[in-house]
């Protein structure tokens, strides 16, 4: 059967990777052709770029800094940030991504996700979404978590595989570098209200987190801080995985 | 020279890049003229059947690719979408007609009764027949389709995988091989597979269709 | 994608990670540079001597702390301070691959300066295994010598019992490290994260390359958080309680023996280090061209600017004088040993520059309109802004060096 995927992320700004908490407070890790061949040395199951600069520059992605990732990465790899249109998706594409992430854009420009979505197939259309607790729930963020839309988690990606996306891509804004563990609860929320591959992202800091992740109804778990301030690699978090009963590739 | 078919759809790139990491002699091209040198043959795919074959029509490629791969047996790899173009028809969107190197039809995949997310997406346990070219036992490969295809003939299945039901993961004819799943983006058993292919010498008493 | 910001006042590049400017456009770097102009170090000075009278030993049956020294002008300085203050340190430094002689003798003065001294060497057959792989895989054949002159001194504090570790600079400049602390600080896991510089890569992620084992591993290893918790292992930078002038402190070592690189020179009339328009630095190793020539392909910028950004905040040079300097020499590709390195990583010379484009951040240098880099009659990369806001030095426009 098809395995549990883990997949690090990474998240560009000002030239370089960054690892964020909450979505501030970015310290800088490295070049991303660095990350981009260790991770691949390391046989991870995929790859997530974001150029997380593009929403707030109001720009499109930075091409070559993700075509020398893509390079890099003889497994999947899905790039994102500022995408909005089928002209940034074909970018990347070529530039060598297999899957690009929308975040704002499914907002902003629907009709143009739903052409994305026809154009280059479900698979290859990413909903990328954000979001935080308020009182009574969630709510979905765009612009690189700086806009608070109104929106219920549930209902966005529910929202967004209407329009084409072929999987989600969750992340708690409250949980995003801080290594204390997956929002579970937000991750059952959405994972139930979909029938797409959902990618769970933010809080992992100890291999049993991505168990818990799983557990909650996650398809596949991502991570970034774990693998850059900790010991733990990828093959370690996989190890635990597997011993606690996932299927996992290793 | 290895020639990777470009009819606008598919990751050439990725393919390219694998090719040269195991050192091969690869280019990209949709030329005929460039396809005519070639000693071996990728083609790639990602997106609709219906699609690709009016692209591949209306760039002229379809005469000097039944050129090479049934008359000169030049060794051809298939990948993805391009592992159900060489089958003889497709069921995706309508009815329409693949190169028919191999007799195959290509069937939409059911959720059926585990209710299974569809399309199929993600790695994968690959199980090799006997005497499959192209593979060592077992391995992991990346999936990601929403179509897979029935062979007429079950000899020309070289891999299975199971998702949901049993499925040809990979069919090998003659000189065409085709593996639905992406090895460049498989890593270790992915690369190990191409590299197979790279010097793979096919026994020609066996023809395609 | 908008182009690269320098600093106004000195030549860093926003492309350094961990940098920033304000409202003014000048670099953290130089207001902490202005900063120590009203830092009051004989307060600083108190501070470092309480420090080291609580680490150190009252019935001197073991050292006072441990300096992690390398033969270079900055570990001696920190030995001669704290030999100067009337402390004993054990000195400790993990060998660098390719000794040249000065770089020899400099070990010896520092040992002459009156310390014992621990000189590690790891099994070379290891190290050249993972210095192949690791210039492959992170673009840093120097990352093994990174996590032993890292973690070595620790352990070393952790089998002597010595708690109290000096280091030099602090690369973040924000405070004087865990032990200066009142509560004891230990220097656990993400200390090792933090200054380790790994680069994302783990010692574990080394097994199995060219048959290395666990057992290859062992002076590798950073000790565990339970040994550092038994000694009570913390650390202190120096350059936080001292005044750091590296021209002053080179002037200091130089009075003991120090010797600087006065035998090299092809380009003008002052001998240099390669990359950098100075022959003080980088002394000891032959294969620190190359580590500096990844950093600029990485950045876009590499040593002679760390030099001459540092000679502007300390005002012995103008910004422009320093422009002419780091479009002489910087970013050149290290020829004087690559034959050498080569050899060493097992490698052609074209798969060395394949391996270097890369990690070459294609967004800062020119590149065709196939993405690939576009190099000029001397075979170099091409810088597309220099700080001055101009593109590339002109054919033929190569400048004598004008540093006096």
């Amino acid at each position: 059967m098809v395995k549990t995927r883990l997949i690090p992320t990474l998240q560009l700004k000002n030239w370089g990777l960054v690892k964020s908490r909450q979505f501030a407070h970015w310290r800088p890790i490295g070049p991303p052709v660095v990350a981009g061949r260790v991770y691949n040395s390391r046989g991870v199951d995929e790859l997530i770029a974001l150029d997380i600069d593009a929403p707030r520059q109001e720009r499109t992605p930075n091409v070559p800094l993700l075509r020398d990732l893509a390079d890099e990465c003889f497994m999947p790899f899905t790039a994102g940030g500022g995408v909005s249109s089928p002209e940034d998706v074909d970018a990347l594409l070529r530039a060598g991504a297999d899957k690009v992430a929308i975040n704002t854009g499914i907002l902003t420009h629907p009709e143009r996700v739903q052409r994305c979505s026809r154009e280059f197939g479900a698979q290859c259309v990413v909903a990328s979404i954000d979001a935080r607790r308020v009182d009574g729930g969630y709510e979905v963020h765009v612009r690189a978590g700086t806009e608070p839309t109104g929106l219920d988690p549930a209902a966005h990606a529910r929202h967004a595989v209407e329009l084409g996306a072929g999987e989600i891509l969750l992340t708690s804004m409250d949980h995003d570098g801080m290594m204390d563990g997956y929002d579970v609860e937000l991750i059952a929320l959405v994972a139930q209200a979909v029938d797409v591959p959902v990618i769970a992202c933010g809080g992992a800091g100890t291999p049993e987190h991505f168990v818990a992740a799983v557990r909650a109804g996650a398809d596949a778990v991502s991570a970034a801080s774990i693998f850059h301030f900790t010991r733990h690699t990828p093959d370690d978090v996989k190890r635990h995985m597997r011993e606690a009963g996932l299927d996992v590739r290793l | 020279m290895i020639a990777v078919v470009d009819y606008g759809m598919g990751n050439v790139r990725s393919v390219e890049r694998a090719l040269h990491a195991l050192r091969a002699e690869a280019v990209i091209t949709g030329d005929p003229d460039v396809l005519r040198s070639a000693e071996r043959i990728v083609l790639p795919g990602v997106g609709a059947f219906g699609v690709a074959m009016e692209r591949l029509h209306g760039l002229g490629l379809v005469p000097v690719l039944d050129e090479l791969v049934l008359e000169r047996r030049v060794p051809t790899l298939g990948v993805c979408l391009g592992m159900q173009l060489v089958c003889t028809e497709s069921f995706e969107h309508g009815d329409h007609r693949g190169l028919g190197w191999i007799p195959a039809s290509v069937r939409r995949l059911e959720p059926g009764e585990q209710n299974l997310r569809v399309p199929h997406v993600g790695w994968n346990d690959v199980t090799a027949r006997p005497g499959a070219s192209l593979f060592e036992g077992a391995g992991v490969f990346y999936f990601v389709h929403s179509f897979y295809v029935d062979p007429e003939d079950d000899a020309d299945v070289a891999a299975t995988c199971r998702y949901g039901v049993e499925f040809a993961a990979a069919l090998e004819c003659g000189n065409v091989v085709a593996t639905q799943f992406h090895p460049e983006k498989s890593q270790r058993d992915g690369l190990a597979l191409l590299e197979r292919f790279i010097s793979w010498q096919p026994a020609l008493a066996a023809s395609p269709a | 994608m908008p182009s690269v910001r320098y600093c106004s006042r000195c030549l860093m590049p926003e492309t350094k990670p961990d940098l920033s400017f304000d409202a003014e456009g000048v670099c953290d770097a130089c207001r902490s540079a202005e900063h120590k102009n009203v830092i009051d170090w004989a307060a600083r000075r108190e501070e470092l001597r309480e420090i080291l009278d609580r680490y150190a030993r009252k019935d001197k049956t073991n050292y006072d702390c441990i300096i992690p020294v390398s033969g270079g002008k900055d570990s001696t300085y920190q030995v001669i301070e704290v030999l100067e203050m009337g402390y004993r340190p054990l000195t400790v430094t993990w060998s660098a691959c390719s000794y040249t002689d000065i770089g020899r003798h400099n070990i010896e003065s520092m040992q002459k300066l009156g310390v014992d001294h621990i000189q590690f060497t790891p099994n070379p057959r290891v190290y050249r295994a993972m210095f192949a792989e690791a210039f492959k895989r992170v673009g840093d054949g120097c990352w093994p010598c990174h996590v032993g002159i890292f973690s070595y001194p620790v352990r070393v504090a952790v089998n002597y019992k010595v708690p109290l570790i000096i280091y030099g600079e602090n690369p973040q400049l924000e405070y004087g490290g865990p032990a200066s602390a009142s509560a004891n600080n230990v220097i656990d896991r993400s200390w090792l994260e933090e200054f380790g510089g790994l680069l994302g890569n783990r010692i574990d992620d080394m097994l199995g390359v060219e048959g290395i084992t666990e057992a290859d591993l062992i002076p590798y290893r950073y000790p565990s958080d339970e040994e550092l918790r038994a000694v009570g292992v913390s650390a202190i930078f120096l350059g936080y309680y001292v005044k750091w002038d590296a021209r002053a402190q080179l002037k200091k070592v130089m009075d003991s023996g120090f010797r600087v690189n006065d035998s090299v020179a092809d380009v003008g009339t002052e001998p240099h280090q390669e990359g950098t328009y100075t022959n003080y630095e980088n002394l000891d190793g032959k294969f620190v061209g190359v580590h500096d020539y990844l950093k600029f392909l990485k950045f876009g910028f590499g040593r002679a600017t760390d030099h001459a950004s540092i000679d502007i905040r300390n005002e012995r040079i103008s910004r422009d004088e320093a422009i002419a300097l780091v479009r002489t020499y910087e970013g050149k590709v290290p020829r004087r040993y690559l034959e050498e390195y080569l050899e060493f990583v097992g490698m052609t010379e074209d798969e060395f520059y394949e391996t270097l484009d890369a990690f070459t951040n294609k967004a800062i240098f020119v590149t065709d309109e196939n993405g690939r880099l576009v190099r000029d009659d001397n075979g170099e990369v091409v810088k597309k802004v220099w700080p001055d806001g101009e593109g590339a030095v002109a054919e033929g426009e190569r400048l004598a060096a004008p540093y006096r």
